[in-house]
């Protein structure tokens, strides 16, 4: 229900309007969740204009996820269209811009999966911008609960005793010259500051990846933005276009100004850190 | 033949509520979203339909014990922080942190003020103690407000979720501050 039309049935209601067994109806959510949507587009895309998405982007999204701290998301660019960046934004999230993601170069953008925590049923958008700076923008409703303040699981310790230590596979055939998907992991609690331990009893306090920078023999792969909605040891697909055998190179910055740099020999990058 | 439907209707209704969950000794500090106790010591768990009996009835100090979403620090500084607005039970106070294991002074303070001044220091006075479904916050108000002293301490298990289920509607609220009152 929108906030005026809220207001509306309350001032309606009467004060004191506890009786008024009127219940939320599918409109009237329908309203709220469009509401909300208007929002965080003055908020993030201030005096913008967003277009459909239909044709441009995908985004596929569980309509129900199992776990409410690692819902997957699979954005793909289908278009002819120059894409230069996408922003994942969970509407119902408290921090809605869950991650910005910028190509480069050497970037093959069709395909990009990222799990994220989602805090409540929501609307979650895909929002392309083109070369030209046009936004195009898709949406998907996910039922989920407390993914952020849902526990800090058992590798949580691993994650920070092992803090930055990455992983990087190969998950197509390489070939130079022709785009390669590549699938990157990443030891980091990624802690918001709202997961109990479960053995300390205490909240861990908040400590997230700001950045992840992507290169390919010096050439821009991928930037990713985030920050709390990514989910604990993150794990993402991406792809890019290498013209030989090369360095792939990712640079990691958190809220603690700690930065980690991987190199990775492509082909040969299945085992190249530690884990 | 007829009450059997309903014998298997209170079968699940009590497998359901959580009959299997103990009262902890003290306050709960496990996690906050979990199943919780069909009861709380030295007060009454309620439904929603007697929450609404209560409210019509008179005026009972209705708090909601949510948690507050705060903007954790090293967030971008021009990343968006939007938490949604508070729905509430019509004419409840929220006060979040009320419901911590480890409760902060400043928010006890708090706590006990906004029981003192609602109920005119009345420890016979209604007091009605909820969060969300599946919400430990609750339960640990509820069991510091008895333990404040009040003897007629309502806890409403199913939270805002519940009363919305039932066909109630809601408000938004600000938590609740000694300036604003």
């Amino acid at each position: 229900m929108g906030m005026m039309r809220r207001f509306f049935l309350i001032a309606a209601c009467g004060l004191g309007a506890v009786f008024c067994t009127h219940a939320a109806s599918a409109d009237d959510e329908a309203a709220a969740r469009s509401e909300r949507w208007a929002e965080l587009q003055r908020a993030i895309f201030p005096g913008r204009t967003i277009g459909d998405g239909a044709g441009v982007i995908q985004l596929e999204a569980p309509p129900r996820a199992l776990d409410a701290a690692l819902v997957p998301f699979t954005i793909t660019l289908p278009g002819d269209k120059q894409i230069k960046s996408v922003f994942l934004v969970i509407d119902n999230n408290p921090g809605p811009l869950a991650g910005r993601f910028t190509f480069g170069a050497a970037a093959d953008p069709r395909t990009l999966k990222v799990r994220m925590r989602v805090n409540t049923y929501t609307d979650v958008h895909a929002v392309a911008e083109d070369s030209a700076g046009n936004l195009y923008a898709v949406q998907k409703f996910v039922k989920a609960s407390g993914g952020c303040s849902a526990p800090a699981g058992p590798n949580a310790e691993q994650s920070t005793s092992n803090l930055g230590q990455m992983k990087l596979k190969l998950v197509s055939e390489f070939a130079p010259g022709e785009p390669v998907q590549a699938q990157l992991m990443i030891r980091h609690p990624n802690f918001n500051g709202m997961q109990m331990d479960q053995l300390t009893r205490l909240y861990a306090p908040a400590h997230f990846i700001r950045t992840i920078n992507i290169t390919y023999d010096d050439q821009p792969v991928l930037r990713i933005e985030s920050d709390i909605a990514l989910s604990t040891d993150p794990v993402i697909t991406f792809g890019f276009k290498p013209s030989r055998q090369g360095q792939l190179k990712v640079e990691v910055t958190d809220s603690k100004e700690q930065s980690f740099v991987r190199e990775f020999s492509v082909p040969a990058a299945t085992a190249s850190s530690t884990l | 033949m007829r009450r059997l439907p309903l014998v298997l209707l209170f079968v699940v209704f009590a497998a359901a509520s959580g009959d299997d969950v103990r009262e902890p000794e003290g306050f709960w500090s496990g996690p906050i979203n979990s199943a919780v106790p069909a009861t709380i010591t030295g007060g009454k768990a309620i439904h929603a339909k007697e929450l609404a009996r209560l409210l019509k009835q008179g005026k009972p100090l209705v708090i909601d014990v949510s948690n507050e979403p705060k903007r954790p620090p090293g967030m971008a500084p021009d990343a968006p922080w939007l938490p949604l607005p508070q729905e509430v039970i019509p004419g409840s106070v929220w006060l979040p942190g009320a419901g911590m294991a480890d409760i902060a002074p400043e928010t006890d303070v708090l706590f006990r003020k906004l029981l003192a001044q609602t109920t005119g220091d009345d420890h016979d006075h209604v007091v009605v103690i909820y969060c969300h479904e599946r919400c430990w916050l609750s339960w640990n108000a509820a069991k510091r407000a008895i333990g404040y002293g009040y003897r007629r301490v309502h806890w409403f298990p199913e939270g805002v979720e519940g009363w919305r289920a039932a066909g109630y509607t809601t408000a938004i609220a600000k938590p609740w501050t000694l300036e604003a009152h």
